[in-house]
């Protein structure tokens, strides 16, 4: 109501003027126009975060008449909590970003605006213009629903000067067998004091599906029956035993992982930046942080591989709201986002593997001189992605996935066998697949 | 006269109305609501479809809410016994006006008025099994030091610990009803020759009991919401499957992140009539004995 009566008056004051002007001759007063502000949500930590914020002030720097509020919240369980209580108010935000594997629940209650019809008569872009192995992740019923401002995937990283220390060579940039790398992770996992606690790990990767899933891929085997309608999980192949059981081992037979406690005390990503662990697995979103890396040369490769290369789509999108009444607005946003200025400057701050091509394959991204200098290896892993699905009960379905895997992983005494964790992981997601087919 | 009354009983609702709105607008409202909501599936965005009673069967075959329960029970059934008791002891240790007494006092109830987030935080860095200073400090003197949050044992500990220096209210009420028995009657024990147990049991314990009853009570239903933040931010939840998921942490995980509002509804319908039972239950007990028990030889407990 205050913002009406202050336009009125603006209006007003503008008629008078005009009038006067028109009167008097005189050259017309600009009359200011107030600025539509838009509200994103996305989520992540203040050094993954800065990529949107720069994004924004860029956009709004382009522009006067779209004002962006940008909320960051630190943890994407408390974005999904906003969210579904915002909705439920009736005043979610105009977007927020947000990784496909967490959007079934919101997609199929129609709480999102499909960006089809506005990609479609966009000038800024095409639908050809941005890798389709991220954008076929956020379309449903072959709709596209969000745009993805990211390919990135899981990638290796490594510590170079703990390789050419240990005189291991270097992971090759692709082709590496997994063999060869819990060969080259155990002999970099070093007690160096001779105290009989490990000081430096060969490897880091969390015991979580969406780690496993690209070994199982690479094996042969699969994740789910059905990528787009999956009705139960598929793992239990020989295939997918197999790679399952490769993985516990890294922990309970190779030891070139930190054991629990040791995890508990200090995550991977520190390990890493204190020089106390050789390689971890992990998408694009660290190298904001491992940029800040002095002491040491690091680099990226592709993936061990068991039979043939594989790895895990890690994308957020832009999704819209069907509540919001700033689309068009919104919309002008993402078009300066996920267009060339807008990638490009999210690029370059290292947190994003590009979804648009042009800038994907420019020196904004593959720039050799800001770390790691080999980000071909993430445009090079594209043809091998493949994508967990995102249906409505996916969330739940991980985290009983991750409860189990992480148990068994860190099992001491022979007890992290494969064959009898895919039985329960088979038994306790069979009720949750039920639930996303029934709604 | 009955002018007089009525118009006092007036004036006396009209000052409670504010509490009773406040009530009813936030507490009476949201609970008859919750009820309502674990009837149906709804998850806030479509429509909601009534269930009838499937949410609570579907409950009872849960494993990860009957590993919550299993929990909160355990959690319960250790933690308000060490509360009130420490409350209660560290409340006769500082009964007495001394200098220095005031200090000791704010000491113990200071850890209460920090904030549950930073408080959480604090343990998050004290309970690090390798660089946290207590198993640093447990190390240094040639004892176990536990792998906190890794094993689901200790870390019900740990978050059994958490809340053991959060007795400030617990505290005061018993200072207050400490002070509140008589000296007389401690100088009338002595001079027929009761030790300091016998004082305890037969002068203290009796005249604090409806204060340790109170104590008790409201500890319980304190407990089980107290494991939220502690689960929610230290433990994770874990170790997994569900070593430290309580029934709030479960509740929150089914409504807020898988959008089960219905279902989480039903949770906290239990988690209410459970908790409304056990502090029934507690309130017969300490009845019984107060009226026929080991504190009616004391002429005090009746």
């Amino acid at each position: 109501m205050t913002r009406f009566r202050w336009i009125l008056a603006v209006a007003t004051v503008g008629c008078v003027l005009s009038a006067c002007t028109a009167a008097g001759g005189e050259e017309p007063t600009p009359v200011p126009e107030e600025a539509t502000t838009i509200s994103v949500w996305v989520s992540g930590d203040p050094e993954e975060t800065q990529a949107f914020l720069d994004v924004a002030e860029g956009f709004e720097a382009s522009q006067d008449a779209i004002d962006v509020d940008l909320v960051q919240i630190a943890e994407r369980d408390d974005l999904i909590a906003r969210l579904s209580t915002a909705f439920a108010g009736g005043e979610p935000p105009d977007l927020f970003l947000m990784n496909f594997r967490y959007l079934g629940q919101f997609e199929s209650k129609g709480a999102l605006e499909p960006l089809a019809p506005y990609l479609a008569e966009s000038d800024a872009f095409t639908q050809e213009d941005f890798y389709p192995e991220a954008m076929s992740a956020f379309q449903f019923g072959g709709e596209q629903v969000c745009m993805p401002q990211n390919v990135s995937s899981l990638v290796l990283y490594y510590n170079r000067d703990l390789f050419e220390q240990a005189g291991v060579p270097l992971p090759p940039a692709e082709g590496w067998s997994w063999n060869d790398m819990v060969a080259a992770a155990t002999e970099l996992t070093q007690d160096a004091d001779g105290d009989g606690a490990v000081d430096v790990y060969g490897l880091g990767v969390d015991p979580e599906i969406i780690r496993v899933a690209p070994f199982v891929w690479s094996n042969g085997g699969e994740v789910v029956d059905d990528p787009v309608s999956p009705t139960r999980s598929a793992i239990g192949s020989l295939r997918g035993i197999q790679a399952v059981q490769a993985f516990l081992d890294l922990r309970g037979v190779a030891g070139v992982t930190p054991t629990d406690e040791e995890a508990e005390s200090q995550n991977f990503e520190e390990r890493f930046l204190d020089g106390t662990l050789a390689m971890m697995m992990e998408s694009r979103k660290v190298v904001p942080s491992f940029r800040t890396i002095t002491g040491f040369d690091w680099d990226v490769a592709q993936l061990p591989v068991h039979r043939r290369p594989a790895t895990i789509l890690h994308s957020d999108a832009y999704c819209m709201t069907a509540a919001s009444d700033r689309k068009d607005e919104a919309w002008t946003f993402l078009e300066f986002a996920l267009g060339a200025d807008g990638q490009g400057i999210a690029a370059a701050t290292g947190r994003t593997v590009p979804s648009l091509r042009s800038v994907a394959e420019s020196d904004a991204f593959l720039d050799p001189s800001a770390p790691p200098a080999n980000s071909q290896v993430f445009l090079d892993n594209i043809p091998f992605i493949r994508a967990v699905p995102n249906v409505e009960t996916w969330p739940e379905i991980e985290d009983v996935v991750n409860a189990l895997l992480e148990e068994a992983y860190y099992e001491t005494g022979g007890r992290g066998e494969a064959g009898e964790l895919v039985v329960a992981i088979l038994d306790q997601t069979a009720p949750l697949f039920e639930r996303a087919n029934v709604e | 006269m009955a002018l007089r009354v009525d118009r006092q009983r007036a004036g006396l609702w009209l000052m409670v109305a504010p509490f009773l709105v406040g009530v009813l607008v936030l507490v009476v409202a949201p609970a008859a609501i919750t009820v309502v909501m674990s009837l149906f599936e709804w998850d806030l965005l479509r429509p909601a479809r009534f269930l009838g009673l499937d949410n609570f069967r579907e409950l009872i075959g849960d494993a990860a809410f009957r590993a919550s329960l299993r929990n909160s029970l355990l959690y319960v059934a250790i933690a308000v016994p060490l509360r009130v008791a420490i409350a209660l002891g560290l409340a006769l240790l500082m009964q007495r006006r001394e200098r220095g007494a005031g200090v000791e006092r704010a000491a113990v109830f200071f850890p209460t008025v920090v904030p549950d987030v930073a408080y959480a935080l604090l343990w998050l860095w004290i309970l690090n099994p390798l660089f946290g200073p207590l198993n640093l400090m447990l190390g240094a003197l040639g004892l176990p030091t536990p792998s906190w949050l890794s094993v689901p044992a200790s870390a019900r500990w740990g978050v059994i610990v958490m809340g053991l220096f959060l007795i400030g209210e617990g505290f005061l009420i018993a200072l207050a009803a400490r002070r509140a028995v008589p000296g007389e009657l401690y100088d009338m024990a002595s001079a027929t020759g009761a030790g300091p147990w016998a004082r305890f049991v037969r002068v203290t314990l009796p005249l604090m009991s409806p204060a340790l009853l109170l104590m008790a009570m409201r500890d319980t239903i304190l407990s089980f919401q107290a494991t939220f933040v502690p689960a929610l931010i230290v433990t994770d939840g874990g170790p997994p499957p569900y070593g430290t998921t309580y029934l709030p942490l479960f509740v929150y995980r089914n409504a807020f992140e898988y959008l089960r509002y219905g279902y989480a509804s039903a949770a906290t319908v239990f988690m209410f009539v459970l908790t409304a039972s056990i502090v029934w239950l507690q309130y017969r007990a300490i009845d019984r004995v107060r009226r026929g028990g080991i504190w009616a030889g004391s002429g005090l407990g009746a």
